[in-house]
């Protein structure tokens, strides 16, 4: 048990430094983008743009269609071969930008659709424009039923990173896989992995139930 | 004066508006009757261009549009500026609070800055008796307290004609008679109200003019006396409806 512990204490540094150079900032970023990607993908798919729409469309059906993995594959591995050759960490961002981007996209367009009709009507009747019914009316009500499915779009993406060790990058996972291999404790190190994936997670769902009692203070059910 | 110009719609090749022409004076409240179906909403929404016609004209006070060609947003624009809708599922900004909801619309639309129209908009709740509300969400009011706040909203965007879409329909009885007195209340300081409602008490008893559309054309058009003294067999057979109730 001591050892178990001491082995903890000693791996515990490399696996955090791991997390806030890999695992904690691709995560951020990448969902950062993956929110504006699916904000133009929703857009596109809403417009009245034949065209606009199709292209949204093929996007989120082929980004949702294929494996992370081989997505990841293709970037890094397979452009090369077409003359594009980007880093470790360009290949990630954009695989998981693409990726997390065309589930939030759904998840924005199932929001945005969901707001009743009679609220557009109350728009056009009051003479709002296209642009204040959208930042007025429609924004804040699709944000806040999109809320929980993309607190889970976002806990998907942070475990999801675990496999950039395939693209050579050290995230928490790889550095964990690193020290199992060299002090021969897999049960250790993988358990203590799992820990710092736990962490994340308590932190993401921490505050996403705050902003959502913050988004749904106008709904009286949500206060039974 | 509202005008509409032989007006014709209809809904997957069923019509249901044939050829309407109306013309409403201002300073009136015309109530809007009929069966389920007979085009009552849709004449309506007609005037605000929530619905578009195929053919005919639309003119309010001096803003007119033709159907059938397509409508420019400035078009559009300038007929609704005319009037302002209140719908039976109250539609209020869930997000909003009650004096947002009612102060909002006149500043999107670059008629008041936030200060002038807070103040109106309290004001304006005041006249429905919901400026001890203010800072509520829709959400935590009765449906009757709903409606009330709609037609402050309503009023806020200063229209020319109020059209109300069955507002009361929703609403159980002593919900129903609070938004009636307010309505009654608008009537008598002659505003132009149109009112499409199933409430034969309110065309009675407020009127000043009854439309009552049949079968996608205008069954009758004149004086409530003249409407319940008719001994039109359609309209008999409208109104046996609620004697029965």
């Amino acid at each position: 048990m001591t050892d178990f512990l001491s082995l903890w204490a000693d791996s515990l540094p490399q696996l955090l430094a791991a997390t806030v150079k890999v695992t904690v900032p691709l995560s951020i970023i990448a969902f950062v983008l993956a929110l504006v990607v699916a904000v133009l993908a929703t857009a596109m798919r809403l417009s009245r743009i034949r065209p606009l729409q199709w292209l949204s469309r093929f996007y989120v059906w082929l980004f949702r269609g294929t494996p992370i993995l081989v997505q990841l594959f293709i970037i890094f591995y397979g452009l090369p071969a077409a003359g594009i050759t980007l880093s470790a960490w360009t290949s990630a961002i954009i695989a998981f930008t693409l990726n997390t981007g065309a589930y939030a996209a759904e998840t924005l367009r199932a929001s945005v659709q969901s707001i009743p009709r009679g609220q557009l009507e109350a728009a056009r009747t009051l003479n709002y424009t296209g642009w204040q019914t959208v930042r007025h009316v429609i924004a804040p009500q699709a944000l806040r039923i999109a809320l929980p499915p993309l607190g889970n779009d976002l806990i998907d993406l942070v475990k999801g990173t675990s496999l950039v060790m395939v693209i050579t990058l050290a995230d928490v996972f790889q550095v964990g896989r690193q020290i199992a291999a060299t002090t021969f404790q897999p049960l250790a190190l993988y358990a203590e992995v799992a820990v710092v994936y736990l962490a994340i997670f308590t932190v993401l769902s921490f505050l996403q139930s705050r902003l959502e009692r913050v988004s749904n203070r106008y709904i009286r059910s949500s206060r039974a | 004066m509202l005008e509409l110009n032989d007006v014709s719609k209809s809904f997957g090749g069923t019509p249901v508006l044939k050829q309407v022409s109306l013309q409403l004076r201002g300073g009136e409240t015309t109530v809007v009757l009929g069966p389920s179906g007979s085009g009552k909403s849709t004449l309506l929404r007609t005037m605000n261009l929530l619905e578009v016609p195929e053919s005919g004209c639309l003119s309010i006070n001096g803003d007119s549009v033709t159907f059938g060609a397509t409508l420019t947003r400035k078009q559009v624009a300038a007929i609704r500026r005319r009037s302002a809708m209140v719908f039976q599922g109250y539609n209020l900004f869930p997000h909003e609070t009650v004096l947002e909801n009612v102060a909002m619309p006149p500043v999107l639309n670059g008629k008041a800055d936030r200060a002038t129209a807070r103040a109106r908009a309290t004001e304006l709740l005041g006249k429905v008796g919901m400026d001890h509300r203010l800072q509520e969400y829709p959400d935590n009011l009765s449906g009757g307290q709903q409606q009330r706040v709609a037609i402050a909203r309503a009023l806020a965007v200063e229209p020319d004609y109020l059209l109300f879409d069955e507002p009361t329909s929703a609403l159980d009885p002593e919900l129903e008679a609070e938004v009636i007195k307010v309505m009654v209340d608008l009537a008598r300081e002659r505003r132009s109200l149109v009112v499409v409602t199933h409430n034969i008490g309110f065309a009675r008893r407020v009127a000043d003019r009854i439309v009552f559309l049949a079968d996608g054309g205008i069954g009758f058009d004149g004086t409530p006396e003249g409407f319940f003294a008719s001994d039109n067999e359609r309209i008999r057979r409208y109104l046996n409806v609620f004697d029965a109730v």
